[in-house]
């Protein structure tokens, strides 16, 4: 049973006061382009996920809180909370820096020709350090 | 045409229990209109209108409220308000909010027969309380104001901590559960399994 | 068996725990027995002169008491009768009071005499793995023969058939430093801890907190341990900061420091039960910090037919004399590897009670404690083990052993010396409790000086202190539990309010321990010689040495095969003996073996306690709508929808169910009829982009919908498959009302906020679900406008000022409502929402009004009938998750005008957009009378047998009162093109029923019915 801060209301609570809504920043063909989507593309965005050993960075709802859409870098095996930002934020710079595999290629794309990525990481306001393990409020 | 039939969430339940055979008191509140207030409180326009309308400041802060005379106004989210006032007003009240509010982005709508509120009270009332969710009460911060959502007994609840001494918990559920919510606190608020935690409310 | 009764005089021993002047009496296997307040069942039991107190798992042979506490694996019995019964207690937990009634377990037809023992002697067919060696085949013979025989020879106690009678309960708390064991070291980390003034928490299983404290030796302050451990006990009582549970186990430790704790509240006190209170408490604890303090259990040796009642371990019979004032017999010999043993022959010899050999593994002996001993004119014998042991009754008691030189590793014994005893007190060193430390990954290393494995690392914040930690002396134990305490809270951020003096300690040192994992026998395992290392799952000796010689190299295949350390035991006896046999077979060391893994429970606690309040009535949250009331006094049937109670018919005086509802529907199509429809979901969507928000969210078009209108709409997740459909009205330019599935409004919310607040961020809507503010009706039949107009009214219900498809607000019958004039069962109807604290006022209304036009309240059963009548789906019945618009048949309402919505890609997926896809038709079967099953397939050929190829399925069926026939709706390959053929579907019982594919629309096609 996991401890999670939602860092839009500053909450902090059981699991099961939250929903968790699966792998981070899948970006929607449909949103940008709905006329011009390639089957594979299609199909890679309704199911291909990675399911990395280590960092990991996924959605989360305050569900039973204030309701509000957060995101979450998670080590799948201390299962330790690294950071919570915003819904609609990159990872903190510090902490993408330090995904490896699938996620390190994600975020290089994510970043390329972006030199304010580190500088937009550091004013996320919503950004909340995870607290050290099982501290409480 | 007779007028209109009014029947509280609870009106089954007859009256409210003094306690004599539950370590607190029980009781079903049911003269309270409620509003749900939808905003963005970033917006100047729509905390000025909101404060025309109620007289009070929103409550920013989450998880608090802000009182004024017979209204209080509970923290939900970051764009979110329940706003309590007595039952007679609150279709007053909507009307003023919608009017005042105007085309500012918002929504309000009146929900004073959405919910059912169950007023515990007594010293008992914060380990009720966390029999039936995960969220100690008896930590520094869970003071009188205090408003939190969170999962009671396995259904989403809003518990309001409305005052310390005596312990005056008011847990707001939706009217469908109303009937389950009051029979659990009756089956868990029974004297005999009281714990007196770190050695409160013992005797 | 009987024998003599061994409780001991006064005068030898005063037994600290009991209170000779309160008698109690008890039952055991029936037989009345007396025992004093403060018993265990075992210490009244033992003391009773009985020994056998259970029958092994597989051998069924008959075992005494072994243990102290909660690792006792032979004596498990249960207590209580009826719907109280609890099995696979462990007696020595178990409290006595009075009227209390224990029966043993796993025997047939008694204890002294049971069938099962049989195994015993054909115990050379039943090696390690002999389930999977036995069983396996032929297959056909597993249902009927192997699983029953299984069941019955193996297996724990029974648990009860009847309905419980108590109540349970489980509370949450928050703490900084949880402390696990309440024995010195652990109270003295509360102690450090609690001077902080931080929140703490102290858990122990016992009744008292102490741990050994009472039967070990040393002081503490100056005080004796017990004193010591009073005054502390006393001090946290009064602390406000320090909570103790006993008779409290904790039973797991999860992520997060998510901590399990299983209280025992009424078990030792039936007064307590019966004045309300909880028989068992599930604690879920948050600790900022957990300490380990969970001690240490005392190892068996495996000798040969060492579970032999009148054998148990060292430590226990201590407990036994100095608790209990009870003796685990007349004359006894004490079987030891370390300094312990010594004074467990000390305590028994001052008691009075004989012991007539010391017998000690190691060669040469540390003094100290064997001085000692020799001083008290006990008769210690170096270098040597028991290689046998003789017994009398049929097992059920011994009358001695055989003792022979000892050297590490020799094989067959050949020199034996026979010494007269009828009990072995063993001490084989101790284990550290480290199950809690590995639940969550605490990671363990072998330490050479205690023979066993001890705490190593671990990533959460949690320590280890004393004896769990493999630290045995005293002094280490108190003064690792301070610091723990100490560093806890200093972790936790606070400097002490006040700090505590470090308790100071004075014991004697200890000699060293001698690993000893067999002593070898005189004859072969075959010959009657078993070495039992894990008693509660009969695995011997011989059964490990054979798993590995077939190859099971890793321990956990040794475990699964063998069973070694599984069940309510958990290795906690046996895992370290285990190793060291496999240790001694493959010679490799036991660290390069490694340990099997530690799961919770530690010990079995209650689904009772799992459970919690969730029983009876409030088993699951039931929802009801403001007419629930009425529906009961109607004598309505439930059909539960997601939480929510729905009346599902309403069968009066004589009717059956099917009565109920043909006349509830016939009301609908030729008179008028009443729904509550409350349970829908409602949602009310505003700001300035809520239409194109809709539009997103829906297939069709709700953009176009003019104010005061409604439209149906219909829902896809992105993978192109249906999820919802509701009729949504536009209240407004920028203000809609959403009307979902009654399962679906609490997920279309979310569904809702997650698209605005993850996707479409920049739209500018709010949502607000008002499901629950509103009750609401359907009224529907051909007088349903004669109702309506009975009552006062400011809205004008004429056909021309109220179309189909459109809303109105207002008032009726001084009641407000929003009245939407929309159909789902195709005759003229309107659906009327009013605040839900006046549902029943307006329900009421409306029954009394309708009452000279036959009105007749309908459940959900008429509904789903008048519904398949015309042909509507329902999400759920018609549609699995894997069902497009497309395939039910629904295109039309499949925008293509639209450059996005949810879904709309996924449609043209090679896969959606196939030929042959399962398509929705109705059925008519040939039979008028034959009412298809749900969920019947339909094959392309009926064969006498399966395999058949399935081709479809019924998706709803019902008789129709209203046409005189059965009729269906199924989802068919290709079915759309496959209009007049006739489909076969098969039934159990080699019944095939036959049906013509027509249009899902079996009723007034033309809508005329709803629109007058």
């Amino acid at each position: 049973m996991l401890i999670i801060q939602c860092p839009v209301c500053g909450a902090e609570g059981d699991e099961t006061d939250f929903h968790c809504g699966g792998q981070a920043h899948i970006a929607r063909p449909a949103t940008s382009d709905p006329d011009n989507i390639a089957d594979g593309d299609q199909r890679d965005y309704l199911f291909m996920r990675f399911n990395p050993k280590g960092l990991h960075f996924e959605r989360w709802r305050c569900d039973r809180g204030c309701g509000k859409w957060f995101h979450a870098a998670r080590d799948t095996v201390s299962l330790e909370f690294k950071a919570y930002y915003g819904i609609t934020e990159l990872p903190p710079a510090d902490v993408m820096k330090q995904a490896t595999g699938q996620w390190a290629d994600f975020f290089k794309q994510a970043t390329a020709g972006r030199p304010a990525a580190k500088k937009a990481a550091k004013k996320t306001p919503a950004r909340k350090t995870a607290p050290a393990k099982a501290k409480k409020s | 045409m007779s007028d209109a039939v009014y029947t509280s969430p609870l009106a089954h339940v007859a009256g409210s229990r003094d306690g004599a055979d539950l370590s607190i008191s029980i009781s079903e509140v049911s003269d309270r209109g409620m509003i749900d207030l939808r905003g963005e409180a970033g917006s100047v326009k729509f905390r000025q209108a909101a404060k025309a309308a109620l007289g009070i400041d929103l409550p920013l802060k989450p998880r608090t409220t802000a009182v004024k005379g017979d209204m209080t106004v509970l923290w939900l989210s970051v764009d979110q308000w329940l706003v309590c006032c007595p039952r007679n007003k609150a279709g007053v009240l909507t009307d003023k909010l919608r009017k005042n509010l105007g085309t500012v982005h918002s929504l309000v709508v009146d929900v004073s027969d959405a919910r059912a509120i169950i007023r515990l009270e007594g010293d008992n009332a914060r380990e009720v309380m966390m029999k039936g969710s995960s969220i100690d009460f008896t930590l520094p911060d869970y003071k009188a104001g205090l408003v939190r959502r969170l999962v009671f007994a396995e259904i989403a609840a809003l518990a309001h901590i409305v005052t310390d001494k005596p312990c005056v918990i008011d847990i707001y559920v939706f009217r469908s559960y109303a009937d389950y919510t009051w029979k659990w606190i009756e089956a868990t608020a029974k004297p005999a399994a009281t714990i007196g935690l770190f050695g409160a409310g013992s005797q | 068996m009987t024998g003599k009764p061994y409780r001991l005089p006064e005068t030898a021993a005063k037994g600290s725990r009991i209170d000779r002047s309160k008698q109690i009496s008890f039952s055991f296997d029936g037989a009345k027995m007396t025992g004093f307040t403060g018993d265990t069942v075992a210490s009244a039991v033992l003391a009773s002169g009985r020994r056998v107190m259970g029958r092994s798992f597989k051998y069924h042979r008959p075992r005494g008491l072994i243990g102290l506490g909660s690792e006792e694996m032979n004596a498990l019995i249960g207590v209580g009768e009826d719907g109280r019964k609890e099995p696979n207690l462990r007696a020595t937990q178990v409290e006595l009071y009075n009227g209390l009634t224990a029966t043993s377990q796993n025997r047939w037809p008694s204890l002294d005499f049971d069938v099962g023992i049989i195994n015993n002697k054909f115990s050379r067919f039943l090696p390690g793995g002999f389930y999977y060696k036995t069983f396996m085949w032929p297959r056909s013979f597993w249902e009927k023969v192997y699983e029953p025989f299984i069941r019955n020879a193996a297996g724990l106690g029974e648990a009860a058939r009847e309905h419980d009678p108590d109540t349970y309960e489980q509370m949450h708390v928050h703490v900084d430093v949880l402390v696990v064991g309440g024995g010195v070291s652990g109270i003295a980390a509360a102690y450090a801890a609690a001077a902080s003034g931080k929140r703490v928490m102290l858990a122990d299983e016992n009744p008292v907190l102490g741990g050994v404290a009472d039967i070990s030796a040393g002081d503490i302050d100056g005080f004796s341990q017990a004193d010591w451990v009073a005054a502390r006990s006393a001090e946290f009582e009064k602390s406000g900061n320090c909570h103790v549970l006993t008779r409290t186990t904790v039973v797991g430790h999860y992520h997060h420091n998510y901590v399990l704790a299983a209280e025992r509240v009424c078990d030792h006190d039936p007064d307590l039960l019966a004045r309300g209170a909880p028989r068992h408490r599930l604690w879920k604890i948050r600790a900022g910090k957990v300490i380990v303090a969970s001690g240490a259990l005392e190892r068996p040796i495996a000798f040969a037919n060492n579970d032999r009642p009148g054998i148990m371990m060292a430590s226990a019979a201590r407990a036994m004399v100095e608790r209990y004032a009870t003796s685990p017999g007349m004359n006894g010999v004490i079987f030891a590897n370390n300094d312990d043993g010594y004074l467990t022959a000390l305590k028994l010899h001052e008691a009075g009670v004989a012991v007539s050999r010391v017998i000690d593994v190691r060669k040469d002996v540390p003094s100290g404690m064997a001085d000692a001993a020799r001083a008290a004119g006990l008769n210690v014998q170096a270098g040597a083990a028991i290689a046998g042991v003789e017994t009398g009754a049929g097992g059920k008691q011994i009358t001695g052993v055989k003792i022979a030189p000892y050297a590490a590793g020799r094989g067959r014994v050949v020199n034996e010396e026979k010494v007269e005893c009828d009990f072995v007190a063993v001490s084989g060193g101790y284990n550290p409790v480290v199950h809690l430390w590995c639940h969550n990954g605490g990671k363990l290393r072998f330490d050479d000086d205690i023979q066993s494995f001890r705490p190593d690392r671990h990533g959460d914040p949690i320590t280890v202190v004393g004896s769990a930690n493999g630290s045995f002396d005293l002094k280490t134990c108190v003064e690792e539990g301070f610091a723990g305490g100490e560093t806890a809270a200093r972790a936790l951020g606070v400097k002490p309010a006040r700090s505590q003096k470090k308790p100071a300690v004075k014991a004697q040192g200890t000699g060293p321990i001698q690993p000893i994992w067999f002593a070898p026998a005189t004859g072969k395992y075959n010959e009657g010689n078993k070495h039992f290392i894990d008693f509660q799952n009969d695995v011997t000796a011989a059964d490990l040495e054979l798993a590995q010689r077939e190859g099971y190299e890793s321990v956990e295949h040794t475990k699964r095969y063998t069973t070694l350390g599984m069940a309510t035991d958990q290795g906690k006896t046996s895992n370290i003996n285990g190793l060291g046999i496999i240790s001694d077979a493959t010679g490799k060391r036991i660290p390069e073996i490694g340990t099997t893994t530690f799961r919770p429970p530690y010990t079995p606690y209650s689904f009772g306690s799992i459970a919690g309040t969730k029983k009876g009535e409030l088993f699951l949250p039931v929802r009801r709508t403001a007419i629930f009331d009425w529906h009961k006094k109607q004598g309505a049937t439930w059909e539960p929808v997601g939480q929510w109670r729905r009346a599902y018919c309403y069968p009066q005086a004589g009717e059956s169910k099917q009565d109920a509802i043909n006349r509830e529907i016939l009301a609908v199509r030729e008179k008028v009829g009443l729904l509550d429809a409350s349970t829908l979901g409602k949602i009310e969507i505003k700001g300035p982009d809520a239409a194109k928000l809709l539009d997103l969210v829906y297939t069709n078009m709700f953009s176009t919908l003019k104010v005061g209108k409604a439209r149906y709409g219909l829902m896809m997740n992105e993978m192109g498959f249906l999820m919802d459909d509701g009729v949504t009205v536009r209240l407004g330019d920028d203000h809609y009302l959403m009307h979902t599935t009654s399962g679906g409004a609490d997920n279309i919310v979310a569904w809702l906020e997650e698209w605005l607040q993850t996707e479409w961020t920049s739209l500018k809507v709010f949502v607000t679900p008002v499901t629950e503010q509103w009750s609401q009706f359907a009224i529907a039949g051909p007088q349903a406008r004669t109702v309506l107009d009975k009552l006062d009214s400011d809205i004008d219900l004429s056909p021309e000022a109220f179309e189909f498809m459109s809303y109105r607000e207002g008032t009726l019958a001084g009641y407000p409502v929003r009245v939407f004039r929309i159909s789902f069962s195709g005759e003229l109807s309107y659906e009327i929402a009013t605040p839900s604290g006046y549902g029943r006022g307006l329900w009421d209304a409306l029954m009394q009004a309708g009452r000279s036009e036959g009105i007749s309240a309908y459940g959900t059963e008429a509904l789903h009938v008048l519904r398949a009548e015309k042909g509507f789906i329902v999400i759920g019945d018609e549609t699995d998750g894997t069902v497009t618009p497309h395939d039910v048949g629904m295109s039309w309402a499949v925008s293509k005008k639209k450059a996005d919505f949810i879904g709309k890609r996924s449609l043209d997926q090679a896969f959606l957009a196939s030929e042959g896809r399962k398509q929705l038709v109705g059925l008519l079967t040939t039979d008028p009378q034959e009412v298809l099953p749900d969920g019947a397939y339909a094959v392309e050929t009926v064969k006498s047998a399966p395999p058949m190829k399935m081709i479809g399925h019924v998706t709803s069926s019902y008789f129709s009162p209203t046409l005189q026939r059965s009729i269906a709706m199924a989802l068919i390959e290709g079915g759309q093109g496959k209009m007049g053929e006739t489909v076969s579907f098969p039934l159990e019982g080699g019944k095939t029923v036959e049906a013509v594919i027509s249009s899902p629309v079996f009723l007034d096609a033309e809508g005329k019915r709803q629109n007058v």
